[in-house]
């Protein structure tokens, strides 16, 4: 082939490619990430399927570069209509063809559908996931094929060069680039032009260019996509900055893992010698300049500039401290320009658009686009190119999709090992090197992991310095020891066997890292731990003082992670292996040890011990909750009561029987003393009893349990309540030497719109509790409620029972994804013909004479990502519409009503009790709180676990010992054999559906609407679990024969 | 030829000096592990840091390795430089708690007690054997092999040498391996008997004009960072 001599021919060229191409193409990304997606057949089913079908006109199959999408791969673009398809499979190709290309018809089924619309997207544009995307270097990866110039040259490639060549002198182009603002994508920002101007004032015969794409980050692949996608575009900037210092010789150095990059990147060199874009006489005018590929051993530390040249000299890859900077003596002890492969992809943007453009995108002092590669756990994994400045919101939510799973965002790890973490309070930051540097990260090369609630910031933190302890050059004590030591550190913390002290010694040691090492790779090694200890020191504090992990992830804390998340403890591995083994007495006392109303939680409980079960981590949860209602279900009886060996004959008040006092009176009653609960109503249970409505919690059932604890010794006193019949100081004068106060949380918060206060609006609380106590309660026939939580469907499902009532309709100013009640709940509600308006909220109560004639609502849409992770709901102005209405059923919180006058109690402005949160003392000595009535309305089980540190905490006041909370590793009490699983049983299993009686027929009266899981079900859901909590016990057997052995 | 200022003294020196020994051209003692005069400077103990530039924006270098430079302000016995030495004997005597050499520093330093696990190691990978082999007796027997914590010095291959020579130069500059230090106390307990004679003087006292002798060498008065 010619070479090209002037612009002129390389202009001629340019048309030739140009008429030449067809507008009819089939795209298919043959990026990485679609590489593993099996593009390569996708895009060779294609071929063969156009020869096969014969349109009856040439139509080209072009293998890209990466287009960023990779959680869709892989992607395929049809033109000149430009049609987006997604997830193509090889046997989609036919029909593709067939039907888009030939027939021009649009195969619905492979288009991306937007997550929050709901509709099908037909282009590219349109997609959510590259609206908020500025993407100017990684645009044209998803046009070309990386393996042709003349790909490269149609989109004007080379243009910058022969611009720069035929017309502008070296200062010039160094002048443009200062001007553009550009700065060092690699991390640490250095401005660009200027680096280039001190490499062009240094004297020297020889100069040297490197480009640098020894990208190790663990999650960050944009230079890779952009050397595989695009490799002319990095080309043609190194050959600029080449001409701009006056360097003859260039090198890329690349990561021997990348073997598309080394091999698209080998061919680009070569054609772009063969047209003369390369070599001896560029272009024809008076530079010469060559590049060579050096291939790197994938050493982290080898992106350090200095540890770079040291490798390409064929030495260690060892830092050594600058100055002399590489600008002075780089490569060979010449004066050499080292960018990444981003930077340099950066130039021919400046030089053919200019600088005044460049600088117009993005912050102050960051000036352009980043590419940052987004994973972890979010919806859109990918690359994103975006403007400087743009908020973390804007690219997690936005562009990234938010989290999955419905699960909360926790924070993102910016920039790599050596980065930091974000947390979500700072979602807002917009992202340039200075403010990300603020918050304790740092650009970085741009990787970005997305962390949920599920993950251990310091699990996080470890598996960084584990990293970073292995892939330290040695060479300077700071970092190899540093890196070592904090590693040390947190693998105690991770294991719980963290001091009090490791915190402050930590923080110094990371300090003395960050200050004392020799390169970057150590002066930023601490960053993982000081961000985390910056923003998640109570993390750190629960594994170390409380033994807890929050998220459920180190292993040696947590052993089962249900038996962890369980507020109360209890032993979930140990029951479902019972019930795996036909044992189910003995699981029913497993259950009973830990919990004194299992029947309740086995219907009601929230049970997040599902939530971070191992199973449902990309399967579904085990069904613990109703594995324990099969136990009480099933049990012959309800087992002895075990009594206390030394009864103490002390007597405890306890003020409410809910789940708080019940579980408290229980626990005292088992350690020898003589609680006497005190209830307001006449019937026992509180919200068990009056909140939760028969066809969830049957009074029977409720009644079973509560039978249970009165066995145990406890006597429950009703119509008595605080403030009416007994005080505290009446209850301490009558001999009581303790009082727990677990009153709950009953009246309903105001709605504050106006005629709230007409006849037919009441508070769902108001209107379950009259239900309970078979008051009569009229309503209807239109019912309206308002709230998404649990009590709200309560009480429309309540509603739905009653005679006379005609159509029951739930208000809720978000959409079903973030109601907090639950799934099942919703589900049942909706099945049972019950209507929910979603995205509406109430504006005013329409009355006539005094009486709830209509409702007024507005819609709302769902605005920018609150801090809490949900989207704002926002308020449609003029979207006002009416519900026809006869009792508007309000449910959107509760709070405390308690009667404390005087009483030495201190009560916070929302009406709740304070305590001491460890050990829930209150000022007044011998009296304790928990329960809804100190944390406002929260859950059954979190109620029960508060009885029993109340009950610890009693025991120890009366013992007149100091008040201390004990805090042990989670471990099960006994070992259990495995079940073994056949291959069979192994594909075939599954989480049981929930046998439930039919909405027509449940509908019709109160009875209990699940029906439980027969014995066969509950075997084999039990056989189904993972069992955690063998993981641990092996690890600690093992050990301890280590022990033995030596 | 080059002017800095140096723990407030104004100095004129020759290019390509380095600040370690501009500063014992004015007989500031800076503490070091990993150099040798006639050894080319390697940087790898750290713990001759010293914080150089103006505030808020100074940083700790290497002065073995770091080049004078017109106008630059340099301190060498700071708040910061000392707390940042104390670590790093901290972290040395950790892997090899039985060198005197290293008891003594820290001792010196005021390092009281060591807080991390103690390896019982002899070698803090100072490198000066590998650069005496190979710089001054022309040897290059011995190196590093491996990186991060598994790093360590051998010869190629972990194989008897056929270049050695058993010189025992290496032996013969190593600052860890030849002094056990034998005292009574537990091997994470620094002693410093021997050299415990300075009194303790102000909290913090960043430019240094200690009246005790050579200046500031015993770093007592600088207590554990503010927390």
């Amino acid at each position: 082939m010619r070479r090209l001599q002037d612009p002129a021919t390389l202009e001629q060229w340019r048309e030739q490619i140009r008429q030449q191409q067809r507008p009819e193409k089939i795209t298919v990304c043959n990026g990485t990430g679609c590489h593993a997606y099996g593009c390569e057949k996708v895009t060779r089913a294609f071929v063969e399927e156009l020869e096969h079908q014969k349109p009856g006109r040439s139509i080209e199959v072009k293998a890209t570069g990466c287009h960023g999408f990779c959680e869709r791969g892989p992607i395929v673009t049809v033109y000149p209509e430009g049609i987006f398809y997604q997830q193509v499979k090889p046997e989609d190709v036919s029909e593709i063809v067939r039907k888009t290309v030939i027939n021009k018809e649009v195969l619905e089924r492979l288009l991306y559908v937007d997550p929050m619309t709901g509709q099908r997207v037909i282009h590219e544009s349109q997609v959510p996931f590259y609206q908020k995307q500025q993407r100017l270097l990684l645009g044209a990866n998803g046009l070309i094929d990386p393996t042709s110039i003349e790909d490269y040259v149609a989109l004007g490639g080379y243009g910058a060069l022969a611009k720069v060549l035929y017309g502008w002198s070296a200062e010039e182009v160094i002048a443009e680039v200062k001007r553009s603002g550009l700065r060092g994508r690699g991390g640490a920002g250095f401005p660009t032009g200027l680096k280039w101007e001190l490499c062009r004032q240094a004297r020297s015969d020889t100069k040297y260019i490197i480009c640098n794409a020894d990208e190790g980050d663990p999650g960050a692949y944009m230079d890779r996509s952009l050397l595989e996608g695009n490799p002319h575009s990095v080309l043609e900037g190194m050959i600029i900055g080449a001409y701009a210092i006056g360097a003859s010789r260039g090198v890329i150095y690349v990561r021997t893992e990348y073997p598309l990059a080394v091999k698209n990147v080998t061919r680009a060199l070569e054609q772009a010698r063969e047209y003369g874009l390369l070599g001896d006489r560029i272009l024809g005018a008076d530079f010469s300049f060559d590049v060579e590929i050096r291939r790197g051993a994938g050493a982290f530390v080898s992106g350090e500039e200095t540890a770079l040249i040291a490798s390409i000299e064929g030495r260690k890859a060892e830092p050594r401290q600058r100055p002399p900077y590489p600008v002075q003596r780089g490569l060979w002890g010449k004066p050499t320009v080292i960018n990444n492969v981003e930077t340099w992809a950066n130039v021919p943007l400046i030089i053919n658009q200019g600088a005044d453009w460049y600088s117009r995108i993005g912050t102050e002092k960051s000036k352009g686009t980043k590419i940052f590669s987004l994973v972890g756990k979010i919806h859109n994994t990918g690359l994103v190119e975006v403007p400087m400045g743009i908020t973390l919101k804007e690219i997690i939510y936005e562009i990234g999709g938010g989290i999955p799973r419905g699960k909360r965002f926790k924070a993102v790890q910016t920039g790599g090992p050596s980065g930091g973490c974000i947390p979500a309070e700072l979602l807002n930051l917009p992202i340039d090197y200075e403010r990300l540097t603020e918050a304790g990260s740092m650009m970085g090369s741009g990787g970005m992991v997305v962390m949920d609630e599920d993950t251990c910031m310091v699990d996080v933190a470890r598996y960084f310095m584990d990293f970073l302890r292995d892939e330290s050059c040695g060479k300077c004590l700071s970092c190899r020891e540093g890196t070592e030591r904090m590693f040390e550190i947190l693998s105690r913390i991770c294991a719980g066997q963290g001091r009090p002290s490791d915190l402050e010694l930590l923080e110094e040691l990371a300090h003395a890292v960050k200050e004392t090492s020799m390169c970057g790779l150590g002066q930023s090694a601490a960053n993982p731990v000081l961000s985390t200890l910056r923003y998640f020191r109570k993390e750190y504090e629960a594994h170390i003082l409380q033994k807890r992990c929050p998220a459920a992830v180190c292993r040696e804390i947590v052993s089962s992670p249900c038996q962890h998340a369980c507020p109360i403890g209890a032993e979930v591995p140990v029951y479902i292996a019972l019930i795996a083994h036909g044992r189910f007495a003995e699981a029913l006392e497993v259950v009973r040890k830990d919990n004194p109303l299992p029947s309740v939680c086995g219907r009601v409980c929230h049970h997040p011990c599902e939530a971070k079960c191992r199973a449902g981590d990309g399967g579904e949860p085990i069904a613990i909750r109703a594995l324990k209602r099969f136990l009480t279900d099933h049990a012959p009886s309800l087992g002895a009561p075990r009594r206390a060996v030394f009864p103490t004959g002390e007597r405890v008040a306890i003020i409410g029987s809910g789940p708080a006092g019940l579980t408290c009176a229980a626990e005292l009653a088992q350690m020898g003393y003589r609680p006497t609960v005190f209830e307001a109503l006449p019937v026992v249970g509180g919200m068990l009893a009056v909140g939760i409505p028969e066809h969830r919690l049957p009074k029977k059932i409720l009644q079973a349990d509560i039978e249970a604890i009165k066995a145990l010794g406890v006597t429950i006193q009703t119509n008595t309540a605080l403030g009416r019949e007994i005080t505290l100081d009446g209850l301490f004068a009558q001999g009581y030497k303790a009082v727990f106060i677990a009153t709950g949380a009953h009246k309903s918060v105001r709605l504050n719109i106006p005629n709230e206060d007409a006849e037919g609006v009441l508070p769902a609380m108001e209107f379950l509790k009259a239900v309970n106590l078979n008051e009569t309660v009229k309503i209807g026939p239109r019912v309206g409620v308002i709230g998404g939580g649990n009590a709200a469907v309560d009480a429309a499902r309540v509603a739905r029972r009653l005679p006379g009532v005609e159509s029951v309709s739930m208000i809720y100013r978000r959409t079903r994804n973030e109601m907090p009640a639950f799934a099942e709940e919703i589900e049942a509600a909706l099945e049972e013909g019950i209507a929910i308006h979603y995205l509406a909220a109430p504006k005013r109560v329409i009355t006539e004479e005094n009486r709830v004639k209509a409702l007024e609502c507005v819609r709302m849409k769902l605005g920018p990502v609150e801090s809490s992770g949900r989207r704002q709901p926002l308020p449609i102005a003029g979207s006002e519409f009416t519900l026809d209405l006869d009792t508007l059923l309000v449910a959107i919180s509760e709070q405390p009503e308690i009667a404390l006058q005087d009483s030495q109690i201190r009560v916070s402005p929302w009406g709740t009790i304070v305590v001491d949160p460890e050990t829930l003392a209150t000022d007044r000595p011998g009296v304790f709180a928990g329960g809804d009535v100190v944390t406002g309305p929260k859950t059954v089980i979190e109620a029960m676990a508060a009885g029993k540190i109340a009950a610890r905490s009693i025991d120890q006041y009366l013992r007149g010992v100091p008040l201390t909370p004990e805090y042990a590793l989670t471990r099960p009490s006994r070992y259990l054999e495995p079940s073994v699983l056949s291959e069979d049983e192994l594909l075939t299993a599954r989480r049981p559906p929930m046998p439930v009686r039919s909405s027509a027929e449940r509908i019709k009266d109160f009875h209990e609407v699940e029906l439980g899981l027969t014995e066969e079900m509950a075997v084999q859901e039990a056989r189904r679990c993972l069992r955690c909590d063998l993981e641990i016990q092996k690890s600690q057997a093992q050990s301890a024969r280590e022990v033995i052995a030596r | 030829m080059v002017t800095l200022r140096i723990n407030e003294l104004d100095v004129t020196l020759e290019e390509g000096t380095t600040l370690l020994e501009a500063a014992q051209f004015l007989g500031i003692e800076i503490p070091t592990l990993c150099y040798d005069d006639g050894l080319s400077p390697y940087g790898a103990c750290r713990l001759c840091v010293v914080e150089i530039g103006k505030e808020p924006k100074t940083r700790l270098v290497s002065a073995c390795t770091y080049p004078v430079e017109e106008g630059l302000v340099v301190r060498t016995h700071s708040t910061r430089v000392l707390q940042a030495r104390k670590m790093l004997v901290e972290l040395m005597v950790s892997i090899a708690p039985r060198s005197k050499t290293l008891q003594d520093l820290a001792a010196q330093l005021g390092v009281q007690q060591v807080r991390f696990e103690t390896r019982d190691e002899e070698c803090i990978l100072c490198g000066l054997c590998v650069r005496i082999c190979k710089e001054q007796m022309q040897s290059g027997a011995i190196g590093f092999a491996e990186r991060g914590y598994r790093r360590r010095i051998t010869t190629p291959f972990d194989r008897k040498s056929e270049i050695c020579r058993t010189c025992g130069a290496c032996i013969y500059i190593c600052p860890v391996c030849q002094l056990r230090c034998q005292g009574p106390k537990p091997p994470t307990a620094i002693c410093g008997s021997c050299l415990q004679l300075s009194p303790s003087c102000a909290e913090v006292y960043d430019d240094l004009m200690c009246y005790m002798g050579p200046a500031g060498v015993c770093g007592t008065c600088v207590k554990a960072p503010n927390k």
